[in-house]
């Protein structure tokens, strides 16, 4: 009798316990495929996983070349121990980047790893072929960079901040992209305590990952939507500043301009002019528009670009409206989507995706993947973006950009100044030349240079232009129209 | 009826087969070459060892046939891995594997024929501390732990031994319960016994296995402990020394640190469990393939971390297979232990079965991350003699439990 009241209870516990265990071991089977699922990607890419570096001994690493086929990466084998060469150290430490044991993978060197070392998605055929016909040479990466133009772009840039890129507003292939502070890929070794402590961030790709207040060159976007908006009295009668609840804006240099309509606005780059006439656009169209050019959006490249900045979906008062519609305030971009902001107005509105690897070629010669030219977005229509058009030429001609026009060239561009949290302000030039036919597009960002966009950015955007339009072989370009 | 049970016996054995005969096959042919003889003889020799043994089984035992069957799967794997890795250790586990199952069967007579097991509870209490003792004094430091004693040149554990012991403990005080019950401090000193073993596991920097014998206790004290406050108490008194542990000795806080971050320790402390992720996250769903990872950068890949050299090669999928092969041993196990009549054999199998889900728990969750990583070896799978004999001795009891025992006892007294 006793034994039967007592057995329920009993199994009644055991059952408890079956079902406690059971889940521990069912909690085995979830939480690993969780880990397989999120997390072993990341995994296997540090660099500590001796398994990356297996294919690096068996494998040469391919060469990387430039678009007339110059080699500035390359790997050699030495006492049965591959070694990677980066002959010109620092003019590509943004765009090769590195790959060291040590250090890890930057750059096209960790985007493009698979491709260099010809790694192929694994199968079971792709295994079996291995097993039987070893491979030991990896595939070149053959870029968009013109040899001549990074050295320009370098030189030019020594000793201060900031970013130069440049590319064809038609194609999207990026002729040079130079960021600065920079570091020696080829001498991590000695260097790399430095790199690290350092407070100016030299790993850090500025072109792509830094983002910065654009200032006046953002007038280019507030333009586009001024003349997409219908019934918007284009004149104003400058008087040196303007006041929206209680802000003042006014010009960098405290210019009183008088009488404007939107041509001598944007030459002059008068800021009291868009301040009052964004409060008619609105953050709405404004935002739209900035959309079109990419501002917000994850830019497709072949290396990690951030993503720029105007959030105009949140709540904005009128001062922060006119803020950004000068580029200060809630606008954050990068200077690779300001370079392909100003190809979309060289390129009649059509903006094209930027291109770094034009080509990856086998051992044997053969071209095995292209990046051929997108198009991503058409930012605005025909009459609006000749009319940005002809401004830009303006203010090269006449008005704040004087610093960057060439004798025999027409060059078009804008300028900004942009204020930022340090004091000293950023100093920004975007501008393609020839004006008939564009050619180059350039972006050049001083960062806490302390100067105007025409001081400081506009001479050094002229220089290159010089170099670029002299240098570079458009040919194929031309072929293709 | 009986035709069909029949049918579906096979069905288990077949696909058993099937596997077995399929990784022997790839593992003679990955490296491209002329298959040697000893890989062929080994080979036939693990599918003779599997078959005949699986077929003896189901001529002797009346009780379950399948739980044998998941152990000789799960060696099978552990075993085939083993050999890819290294052929020589991997001929020494078929070795290994062979005695086993003669401990199998022996443990299997003896519990069935021999029937004092319930009456002797202070022998064992008794050899678990001379066991203790001997491994203080004889014993050798091996990867960071005092756990392993050398007899004329072969390595045993007695902590392996002391874990079988302890179920017998707990069973032959919990089955005797009604006639201990009467002095009341009985089960305090149960309690004191079990917490003296694991703090002396402790001592040996043994963590896995102490948390493997706290588990097994609470499990059984949860099930037949009347007085329900001590439950209470022994769980209070383990998280009071787990804490107490974490603040006194280095080697538990190191455990503690490399589980919520090893990739700051990857050069040294976090080395093993980073390597294991690799390994695991290489492997992907289907594994790299076998004979085409690198089980070799895991550390102790034959021993605590098989089961990360076993899911690079043959896959996620294959992990979870193992984890569901020790899910079905476990509950079949219960099964066991609740239809079983006879008490002490009951509370055996119910401690057993907590046994292999438990050390399946620990080790896998320890390889893959899931709790800190304590060392013990995955049973049946992992290379040693002390870890297969023990859980083949293990399995022997279960199997004796499965058998309807209550009813052959009365036909013996009847008989008599």
């Amino acid at each position: 009798m006793k034994k039967k009241v007592k057995m329920p209870k009993e199994n009644k516990r055991i059952i408890t316990v079956l079902v406690a265990l059971c889940s521990l071991l069912i909690s085995l089977v979830i939480y690993i495929s969780y880990f397989q699922v999120f997390k072993a990607e990341s995994i296997k890419e540090n660099s500590y996983n001796k398994r990356l570096w297996i294919n690096e001994e068996n494998v040469l690493r391919g060469s990387i070349l430039d678009r007339n086929g110059k080699v500035i990466s390359y790997s050699e084998k030495e006492d049965d121990k591959n070694i990677r060469y980066y002959p010109y150290g620092r003019l590509y430490s943004h765009i090769i980047g590195y790959s060291y044991r040590q250090y890890g993978k930057s750059g096209l060197e960790k985007e493009y790893n698979n491709e260099l070392l010809d790694i192929n998605e694994t199968n079971a055929l792709t295994e079996i072929k291995n097993l039987v016909l070893p491979k030991s040479v990896g595939n070149d990466l053959k870029l968009t960079i013109d040899h001549s133009v990074q050295e320009k772009s370098q030189s030019l840039l020594k000793g201060k901040k900031g970013s130069i890129i440049t590319m064809n507003p038609k194609t999207g292939e990026v002729y040079s992209m130079v960021s600065m502070p920079d570091f020696d890929s080829a001498n991590l070794d000695s260097e790399w305590k430095g790199i690290i402590e350092s407070s100016e961030s030299p790993l850090l790709n500025r072109s792509i990952q830094g983002l910065y207040e654009p200032g006046s060159i953002f007038k280019v976007i507030t333009s586009v939507a001024m003349l997409e908006t219908y019934g918007i009295d284009k004149n104003y009668l400058c008087k040196g500043k303007t006041t929206v609840e209680g802000y003042t804006f006014k010009d960098y240099g405290n210019g009183v301009h008088g009488k404007l309509d939107l041509k001598g606005g944007f030459k002059n780059s008068c800021n009291p002019y868009f301040v009052e006439k964004s409060l008619m656009i609105g953050k709405e169209k404004l935002g739209e528009v900035a959309d079109k050019f990419m501002i917000n959006k994850n830019i497709a490249f072949d290396l990690d670009v951030k993503k720029s900045k105007f959030d105009y979906k949140k709540a904005m008062g009128k001062t922060k409206i006119a803020a950004s519609s000068i580029g200060q305030g809630d606008v954050l971009v990068t200077p690779l989507n300001m370079a392909m902001m100003v190809s979309a107005i060289a390129n009649g509105g059509e903006m094209v995706k930027p291109i770094l690897v034009k080509d990856v070629i086998n051992k044997n010669g053969q071209t095995i993947k292209t990046n051929s030219t997108e198009i991503l977005s058409q930012v605005s229509n025909n009459d609006a973006v000749e009319e940005v058009k002809e401004m830009m030429r303006e203010v090269v001609v006449s008005g704040t950009g004087k610093n960057a026009s060439i004798k025999n060239v027409k060059v078009s561009g804008k300028t900004g100044t942009a204020e930022n949290a340090s004091g000293k302000s950023h100093s920004w030039f975007i501008g393609f030349a020839p004006y008939d036919d564009p050619k180059l597009a350039i972006v050049v960002l001083l960062e806490e240079e302390g100067t105007t966009g025409g001081k400081g950015a506009a001479p050094i955007a002229r220089d290159m232009l010089i170099h670029g339009l002299n240098n570079i072989s458009f040919a194929e370009e031309k072929i293709d129209n | 009826m009986l035709l069909t049970g029949r049918i579906k016996n096979n069905v288990p054995r077949r696909l058993l087969f099937i596997f077995e005969f399929l990784a022997l096959f790839l593992l003679l042919i990955y490296e491209a070459k002329v298959p040697d003889l000893k890989t062929v003889l080994n080979a036939l020799a693990l599918l003779v060892i599997v078959y005949l043994s699986n077929l003896i089984l189901i001529k002797v035992s009346s009780g379950d046939n399948y739980i044998f069957q998941i152990a000789t799967m799960l060696v099978s794997i552990g075993a085939i891995m083993i050999y890819r890795m290294d052929p020589s250790i991997g001929t020494k586990q078929l070795a290994w594997f062979t005695v086993g199952i003669l401990c199998f069967y022996m443990t299997y007579f003896l519990l069935k024929h021999i029937r004092i097991w319930d009456k002797i509870t202070y022998i064992y209490i008794a050899m678990s501390y001379i066991l203790f003792a001997l491994t203080f004094v004889l014993g050798e430091r091996k990867y960071g732990a005092i756990n392993w004693i050398e007899i004329k040149g072969v390595s045993i554990q007695p902590g392996e031994i002391i874990k079988i012991l302890l179920i017998f403990i707990i069973a032959g005080f919990y089955s005797n319960y009604e006639k201990y019950k009467r002095k009341k401090q009985l089960s305090y000193i149960l309690i004191g016994i079990i917490y003296s073993f694991i703090g002396l596991l402790f001592l040996q920097k043994d963590l896995g296995m102490a948390l493997m014998f706290y588990s097994i206790f609470i499990s059984l004290q949860y099930i037949y402990e009347d007085d329900r406050k001590l439950i209470l108490y022994n769980i209070g008194l383990f998280i009071f020394s787990a804490i107490l542990g974490y603040f006194l000795f280095s080697h538990v806080r190191i455990r503690v640190e490399t589980w919520l971050n090893p990739w700051r320790f990857i050069n040294d402390k976090g080395y093993q469990i980073t390597q294991s992720l690799f390994a695991i996250a290489e492997g992907g769903f289907f594994g790299k393939g076998l004979g085409l990872g690198y089980p070799h950068f895991i550390p102790l890949p034959y021993n605590d971390f098989i089961f990360s050299a076993i899911v690079e090669e043959m896959g996620i999928f294959t992990g979870i297979g193992i984890i569901m092969l020790f899910l079905i041993l476990f509950y079949r196990g219960f099964k066991i232990g609740m239809n079983q009549e006879n008490k002490f054999y009951k509370i055996l199998a119910l401690g057993i079965s907590v046994l292999f889900a438990v050390q399946a728990f620990i080790i896998i969750g320890g390889v893959i991350k899931l709790i800190p990583l304590t060392g013990i070896t995955l049973p049946f799978v992992s290379y040693g003699g002390s870890s297969l004999i023990t859980s083949f001795i293990a399995l022997g009891i279960l199997q004796v439990a499965s058998e309807d025992l209550e009813s052959r006892m009365k036909i013996d007294e009847e008989e008599s």
